[in-house]
């Protein structure tokens, strides 16, 4: 299979920590990459390393099949990118960041307007960027990385200081681009919710290692209900499950059974009454994606 | 990397960094002006020459110089201009060699506008004897050859400071000792940061085209050259943004 985005045993070494520790991306063609992982799990030193702005301790990156050391000018004409905070210029202005920006990517004048309309940032593009709201910074942010519409998109928390609507804005904004334009994104950010709207696949990192990356509907099924029945006596009600052929697990009080169909669910109570427990509750429990990838996360940290 | 020069220049001229290359040629129409030697028969305007051109080339010439290397690369470090601008097409070594050949270029303006203001100097004291183009070319250039080395250093500096003041400080220290330093006839030669003033002092050895031997000029001026920039350089190439 062709990748746009493929790392092979990528290693980041800041003095005996390592940031960045074996890291294997896969991104196909036209997916939307959501990169996560808590504060400080190695996320923009991946991203770094991504864009040759840093060199990997060890390890490669491949983008669009082509090793980035040998061929990093051609394969960052065809990559945008926008790297923790924004970038700017602030002594110019939206405009004028776009045409410093333009005069190196070569692309026509008409497309710094397309992209500042983008990003509704047309009515601020003559005023000076240091005064910005950092929601405003990160969307000339945004404008300046699609400018030479590349092929390849990678935001570093793009939504970091925009407000509920930007977020909701940006969201729309990103999920088109795959259709549209054919372009791949990668998106990281430290909470699965942002993304989980968007992404179609997923990359969980965690202490520089990663610890999850398939697609949004494998982590769904990992994230699917479970009923958890509260009884007189759990353990004896496992044994007899067991029994029964369900397959089960103790909780503290509780034991939880993994189907959620109703007739399963109907006829396992029915059978546990007739084996004589007290059933005090029959409870769902849905867990969040958000859940999953905290424990996903702990169990990482507590290793 | 015309490209580059274009997009370094246009981040550059909407800047005010530019008015400062008019301080020290206006410095030195007032010092020019104020400084009465008068040592008789010689040409009048090599004596008002020989003073302006002490302080210039001693103290303003590579003071400004650093602030104005200092300022390519602030804009960079302020709000994460280096990360944006390397992970576009460019290479690093174009990116470095277009700053450091805008710097270079700001500079020979300097000196331009500093020979335009000994002009306009003469036009105000009313000097009549024959301007002496020659001597005044040889010493306008040299002094720009003589700053290259610096140029490469406080570029450099100035990329791996953040903070302004730093490659400004270090800029200071090397600065200033030149003033005692080109009095020593064994030690001056070799000051890396005397060459502006010794290649600019019209009143120096007048046999070759500028005013300091050859040996010197390759040895001193092109030696520091290639440590300084080649030192950027490789600095350059390997800094995480
Ligand atoms: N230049 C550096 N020198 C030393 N350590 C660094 C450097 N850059 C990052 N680190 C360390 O590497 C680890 C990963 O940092 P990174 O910035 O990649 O995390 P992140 O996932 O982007 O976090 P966040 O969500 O806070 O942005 C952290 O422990 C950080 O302290
Ligand atoms: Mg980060």
């Amino acid at each position: 299979m062709e990748y746009i985005v493929e790392t092979n045993q990528l290693t980041k070494q800041f003095g005996k920590e390592k940031a960045v520790d074996g890291v294997e991306i896969r991104i196909p063609k036209g997916e939307i990459y959501g990169f996560l992982g808590p504060n400080g799990a190695g996320k923009t030193t991946t991203i770094r390393m991504l864009l040759g702005l840093m060199r990997p301790s060890s390890g490669s990156v491949h983008l669009f099949g082509k090793d980035l050391k040998n061929n990093r000018i051609a394969i960052l004409k065809r990559v945008g990118s926008l790297v923790e905070n924004p970038s700017y210029y602030p002594h110019l202005t939206a405009y004028e960041n776009l045409e410093a920006i333009r005069k190196i990517v070569d692309v026509p004048r008409a497309r710094m307007k397309e992209v500042l309309k983008l990003v509704r940032l047309q009515d601020a593009a003559n005023k000076k960027v240091k005064g910005f709201s950092l929601g405003m910074k990160q969307r000339l942010g945004i404008a300046a990385a699609l400018l030479h519409q590349p092929e390849l998109l990678i935001l570093d928390e793009p939504t970091n200081g925009l407000d509920p609507s930007g977020i909701i804005e940006m969201r729309k904004l990103i999920k088109q681009l795959p259709e549209k334009y054919g372009i791949t994104v990668v998106i990281s950010s430290h909470l699965l919710s942002e993304v989980d709207q968007m992404a179609t696949t997923v990359g969980v990192i965690s202490k520089g290692k990663m610890i999850f990356q398939d697609s949004i509907e494998a982590m769904r099924r990992i994230a699917q209900a479970s009923i958890h029945l509260r009884v007189n006596d759990p353990k004896a009600v496992h044994q007899a499950l067991l029994v029964y052929g369900q397959k089960a697990d103790i909780k503290e009080n509780s034991v939880a059974i993994q189907t959620t169909a109703d007739e399963e669910v109907a006829s396992i109570v029915q059978y546990l009454v007739e084996q004589g427990f007290a059933i005090y509750r029959v409870e769902e429990e849905k867990r969040s994606l958000e859940n999953i990838f905290l424990e996903m996360t702990k169990e990482e940290q507590i290793r | 990397m015309l490209s580059i020069m274009r997009s370094e220049w246009y981040k550059l001229r909407k800047s005010w960094v530019i008015w400062l290359l008019f301080i020290p040629p206006l410095i030195g129409l007032f010092l020019g002006q104020i400084s009465m030697g008068d040592i008789g028969e010689a040409n009048q305007w090599i004596i008002k020459l020989v003073m302006a051109n002490a302080t210039y080339a001693l103290l303003f010439l590579p003071l400004i110089t650093g602030v104005v290397a200092g300022f390519i690369c602030r804009y960079e470090h302020q709000e994460g201009g280096w990360k944006q601008l390397l992970a576009l097409p460019v290479t690093r070594g174009k990116v470095y060699l277009t700053k450091y050949i805008l710097v270079l270029f700001l500079v020979l303006t300097m000196q331009l506008l500093y020979l335009g203001s000994m002009l306009i100097l003469g036009a105000i004291q009313g000097i009549t004897d024959p301007f002496p183009w020659e001597i005044v070319w040889r010493s306008i250039l040299g002094g720009w050859v003589a700053t290259s080395p610096l140029v490469a250093l406080q570029l450099w500096m100035s990329m791996i400071f953040k903070n302004f003041a730093a490659p400004f400080s270090i800029n200071v220290i090397f600065t200033l000792p030149s003033l005692l330093v080109i009095n020593s006839e064994r030690f001056g030669p070799y000051y890396p940061w005397g060459q502006p003033f010794l290649m600019m002092n019209i009143g120096g050895e007048g046999d070759n085209f500028f005013f300091i031997p050859w040996e010197q000029l390759l040895m001193v001026v092109g030696g520091s050259f290639i440590v300084f920039f080649f030192g950027g350089y490789l600095y350059f190439q390997r800094k995480a943004v």
